[in-house]
């Protein structure tokens, strides 16, 4: 019961520091202290917000580039699970592929966009590769790290059980590391929205990346504005669903 | 049918590591356990006794000689021959629950005989107290508790040999003692043959058929003794036994590589 209350009271101290610069910023915009056409007040934003929500003009764009982070991230995770499993079980693919993910890892990803362009064209398989890139290396590396520290008692108790290699990997080694491969799954999350977003504003058609430069290129920067809101949100429930999905999956997690 | 397990002149060296000299865990040890027999052995902190355990298991191999399984070599983790771990809380799976972790080794057997095998396992973990705990998750349960599941597990995976790894040294004395007594019932329920290693001399003696003693490094065979103690045994009256005290003197004297006469004069 105190606990609740204390967790509640903690919660609204955190919310003093945003509403204070909201307040700060709408009064500085109504006192004319700043330029309305460059920055409008957050009332004004919020209006725009109401407006795309309310016509439904929010959908298009949110949907498109919820699909691309979806598809991006899912397919970050399955190649970097696999290939982190694969190389930390294996010395000879760990031999083979160690080297390779050593020089692609460390390339900051956009410095990558203008290849992708030439191979792959201005569209979507160049997004799609551009945030799978992205998003895959923390997934492997704590993968691997995670498999690498398996406890020994672990994988010598499914030894002495005759248990094939195939089923040691499924039904040990993979739920064992899950709390290091989440982990990594949470760095990539976010680093799979920025990507998104930015791949959206180089090569996109739609998508709220592509809408938030499109906006501001027409001078509409209260609806720039309300898109950035909607981006903030969507950061904000994908951490939250993260941390729910995490909860679930790793019950046991710092307890064993 | 439980099996013979033997040492057959076993001599186990790690090889040193840079300017480090190898090292020599153990010296032509040649040690068996008839079937249904209870083993024990017992050697100070630190000479390996684990790694002789390890070697019967197939999950290291001798440097010479061979562990005998049935006549047969042992190179892999042979089939039937179950490991209880003293660390059991990272031998349990985390992510399953107490009666799915005792599944555990009978899951490759056919899809029809799930029902059948589900209801053994529960019988299992009645055996060893856990009845009513089948749905939790370990880390819900004490030390003891845990333990309990991995002695559960390796019933189910129908043991003709055990390897006792320390078992019981994780617990407090009390759950200790409860544990021992629920492995010599087991363990005279289900004939398999136990191999105990041990630190505790009064837990070998308790235990088993027959103590080895092992003595320093490089680590080798002191002595093995008759335990001759009648069953089934009874953690008060056995340990107040006349026999039991002069056996834990003696091996106790042995351990401490002095001499009997010395330490009773003394």
């Amino acid at each position: 019961m105190s606990r609740r209350r204390e967790r509640l009271g903690l919660g609204l101290l955190g919310l003093v520091s945003p509403v204070l610069v909201l307040c700060i910023w709408e009064f500085a915009s109504r006192l004319g202290w700043t330029n309305p056409v460059l920055l409008p007040s957050p009332s004004q934003i919020t209006a725009a917000l109401f407006a795309l929500m309310t016509s439904g003009a929010i959908a298009g764009p949110l949907a498109h580039t919820a699909g691309l982070f979806v598809a991006g991230y899912v397919l970050a995770v399955l190649i970097g699970v696999g290939i982190g499993i694969a190389m930390a079980t294996s010395e000879t693919l760990y031999g083979l592929l160690e080297p390779l993910v050593e020089i692609v890892r460390p390339i900051p990803k956009p410095a990558l966009v203008p290849v992708l362009f030439l191979f792959l064209g201005i569209g979507k398989a160049t997004m799609l590769t551009l945030v799978v890139l992205a998003a895959v290396f923390p997934v492997l590396i704590s993968t691997f790290q995670g498999v690498r520290g398996l406890d020994p008692v672990l994988l010598e108790t499914a030894r002495t059980f005759q248990v094939s290699r195939a089923r040691t990997i499924v039904s040990i080694i993979l739920p064992a590391s899950l709390p290091m491969i989440l982990a990594g799954m949470r760095v990539s999350l976010g680093l799979a929205l920025v990507i998104v977003i930015l791949a959206e504003m180089l090569a996109g058609e739609d998508g709220i990346g592509f809408r938030i430069l499109d906006l501001e290129r027409s001078f509409q920067v209260r609806d720039m504005f309300a898109w950035i809101v909607v981006l903030v949100a969507m950061g904000g429930a994908l951490t939250k669903l993260f941390d729910i999905a995490e909860r679930g999956l790793v019950p046991w997690r710092g307890r064993s | 049918m439980s099996q013979r397990l033997g040492f057959d002149r076993v001599t186990k060296v790690f090889e040193g590591s840079g300017n480090d000299a190898d090292f020599v865990a153990f010296d032509d040890i040649t040690l068996e356990a008839a079937p249904s027999e209870f083993l024990a052995v017992v050697g100070p902190s630190g000479c390996g006794k684990s790694t002789l355990l390890r070697m019967a298991a197939g999950l290291t191999d001798p440097t010479r000689g061979k562990v005998v399984l049935d006549g047969k070599p042992v190179r892999e983790p042979p089939p039937g021959v179950i490991y209880l771990f003293q660390q059991y809380a990272k031998s349990l799976f985390a992510w399953r629950t107490v009666i799915d972790n005792v599944m555990f080794p009978v899951e490759g057997a056919p899809r029809a005989r799930r029902g059948e095998l589900r209801a053994q396992c529960r019988d299992y973990l009645r055996q060893v107290g856990l009845d009513g705990f089948e749905d939790k998750y370990p880390w819900q349960l004490s030390g003891g508790m845990q333990q309990r599941v991995a002695i559960a597990r390796a019933l189910a995976a129908d043991p003709q040999v055990l390897l006792l790894d320390e078992p019981f040294s994780a617990v407090d004395a009390l759950t200790r003692m409860e544990l021992q007594t629920l492995m010599l019932q087991l363990w005279e329920r289900r004939k398999f043959t136990a191999i105990l290693v041990t630190h505790d001399v009064e837990e070998a003696i308790f235990l088993a058929d027959r103590v080895a003693v092992l003595g320093a490094r490089p680590t080798s065979l002191k002595e093995v003794i008759d335990v001759g103690l009648p069953r089934p045994r009874d953690q008060l009256t056995t340990r107040e036994d006349p026999r039991f005290l002069k056996l834990r003197h003696h091996i106790t004297a042995s351990l401490l590589a002095r001499n009997d006469g010395h330490v009773a004069s003394a």
